[in-house]
């Protein structure tokens, strides 16, 4: 398992306290999950994702990742509605532990409330609250 | 209440190369490496893994009478257990089954090997090696057994996969010699110096070593046991030896992942403190050719006989690698989704098998389908209320999803444990 300093926390993204991580693409919001919940889980065999059009509430469930220890939810952490999906973890779920911030990202929303985002956790807030756990 | 957790003598080894830690059986012990664990599972199937497995318990018996008292105390009929012709258990062979209670219920499986005249060697589960020992002193009347705890006095370590004794014939002397004819639950050598063998096992420094040609992952390979302190040289001494092919270590995740997918029962999870019948491996049962008794007696053979209403154990295999958490989990007909019919045992994930055409391909299949890329298949073991057949379609259910399964006779198809080791030389 990997040390605190050994995680991969890129700065412009921001994190939940569910291990999730939020970034702004204009339009759209893009989320996955983070570096530590990959490593925590394990090879990831199975993603299970919502559908385009679907609507959720902030820290409601969207999902579910699958790994050979456990089955984890996958929490919004902002609200709003998906508008795209990332088809290549269908096939290909070891995306999420390879690339958890580039191709292993999971959906991308429309957000309800643009100010959600902001309440995030930056990368110092983040590591605070892994130190603490 | 908090108990400190024991170590292997691996541990700082696992620790330093960043395995994902996990408590089993009393013992922190590797889950997983950083490689992770689909792709140890695989490798055992395509290659081979080294597997710490210091946790497990010896205890050796000696002496006039201990082979009666290991015929009161296990299963199998060490009399009548080898072959087709039933053979008697003989110096240098292995065989697996169950300590019962007076209930039939299981206390604990083994692996029984002979090392010579009223002279065995049993390997229990991790933390069983005391209630084991206490189980046969309170069964013997003789003064002439000696029976030995050796709990955290060795270390042990399983080299699996294809490749494994091309891997250690690098590691002892003599490889062609010690290799040559050496079936299926078998064994060579000793780990105490002390005792003289006919065949000795010795690492190239002289330390000697006990080979089994036995496992836990349905492929093929060995189970080494050597003194305590030669543990962490052994296991790098492997290792340097077999990284050219293809050798890693493997945690336990893999190991469990392996063994369903091989149909083998989890000790306590599988069987357990339940009656030791209508399951798949009732063979380590001593029964007589009509199976109307059994060829001895023991501990256990009269309530077996007697069971009138006891729960049937079967084999799953679901449709992809979606697992549910065994814990409350419940067994459905896909008939009646509203009366659960049994618990679930074991789910977990065979990432080497996926289905084409309603059958079960592995990657080791000769006859797999062109650019075969399995995703695995969820397996386990279910334990119901009611007979069922091969085929029988069933709905698992925890409380996050259901699956559907079918009971199956085997999992994971073409495993390598019984090939002979001539082919796996080559």
């Amino acid at each position: 398992m990997k040390e605190i300093n050994e995680l991969k926390l890129p700065e412009d993204v921001r994190y939940s306290k569910d291990h999730e991580w939020a970034k702004s693409n204009g339009e759209t919001i893009r989320i996955g999950v983070d570096d530590y919940a990959q490593d925590q889980l394990g090879d990831i065999v199975f993603v299970g994702m919502p559908e385009v059009g679907d609507k959720f509430g902030k820290d409601e469930v969207f999902g579910s990742v699958e790994s050979v220890k456990a089955v984890a939810d996958l929490f919004m952490p902002v609200g709003g509605e998906v508008a795209a999906i990332n088809t290549a973890l269908e096939d290909a779920p070891e995306l999420v532990n390879q690339s958890p911030y580039g191709v292993g990202w999971m959906i991308e929303i429309k957000v309800d409330n643009s100010s959600e985002l902001e309440e995030l956790m930056t990368k110092e807030a983040y590591l605070a609250v892994l130190q603490g756990e | 209440m908090t108990t400190e957790s024991k170590k292997t003598p691996l541990y700082d080894w696992h620790v330093s190369q960043g395995a994902n830690m996990a408590l089993f059986g009393g013992y922190s012990m590797p889950l997983w490496y950083p490689a992770g664990v689909k792709t140890e599972h695989l490798n055992v199937i395509t290659h081979a893994g080294i597997f710490d497995t210091s946790h497990m318990a010896v205890v050796t018996i000696k002496g006039n009478g201990s082979l009666n008292l290991l015929q009161k105390c296990i299963s199998k009929d060490l009399q009548a257990c080898i072959g087709l012709k039933k053979a008697p258990l003989s110096s240098g062979r292995s065989v697996y089954g169950v300590f019962l209670n007076d209930n039939g219920e299981v206390i604990d499986d083994a692996i029984v090997s002979q090392a010579g005249e009223n002279d065995y060697i049993v390997v229990v589960n991790a933390g069983m090696g005391s209630m084991i020992s206490q189980l046969l002193m309170d069964n013997n009347e003789t003064d002439d057994v000696v029976i030995t705890d050796l709990t955290d006095q060795l270390g042990k370590m399983d080299v699996q996969g294809p490749l494994s004794a091309r891997i250690l014939s690098h590691v002892i002397k003599d490889a062609d010699k010690v290799f040559n004819r050496f079936p299926y639950f078998s064994f060579k050598g000793h780990f105490d110096a002390g005792v003289s063998c006919e065949e000795p096992v010795l690492l190239n420094d002289g330390t000697p070593v006990l080979l089994s040609r036995t496992g836990y992952t349905g492929e093929f390979g060995f189970e080494i046991f050597v003194e305590k302190e030669h543990t962490v040289k052994l296991w790098e001494l492997i290792l340097n030896a077999g990284s050219s092919m293809g050798l890693i270590p493997c945690g336990l995740a893999a190991r469990d992942s392996l063994r369903a997918g091989a149909g083998l029962p989890l000790s306590h999870q599988d069987i357990g403190p339940w009656p030791f019948i209508n399951n798949p491996w009732t063979f380590v049962l001593s029964y007589n050719e009509d199976q109307s008794g059994f060829s001895k007696k023991f501990t256990g053979d009269q309530a077996l006989l007697s069971q009138k209403d006891a729960d049937f154990t079967y084999a799953f295999a679901g449709y992809d690698p979606r697992k549910i958490t065994t814990e409350g989990a419940e067994v459905y007909l896909s008939s009646d989704e509203n009366k659960s019919i049994g618990k679930v045992l074991t789910c977990a994930t065979d990432m080497a098998v996926g289905r084409h055409d309603e059958k079960i391909f592995s990657i080791a299949s000769l006859d797999r389908p062109e650019n075969f890329k399995p995703r695995g298949l969820s397996c386990g073991f279910i334990k119901v209320n009611t007979s069922l057949i091969e085929g029988q379609s069933l709905i698992i259910k925890d409380d996050r999803r259901k699956i559907k399964v079918v009971v199956v006779s085997d999992i994971r198809p073409d495993r390598t444990a019984r090939r002979p080791i001539k082919e796996m030389l080559l």
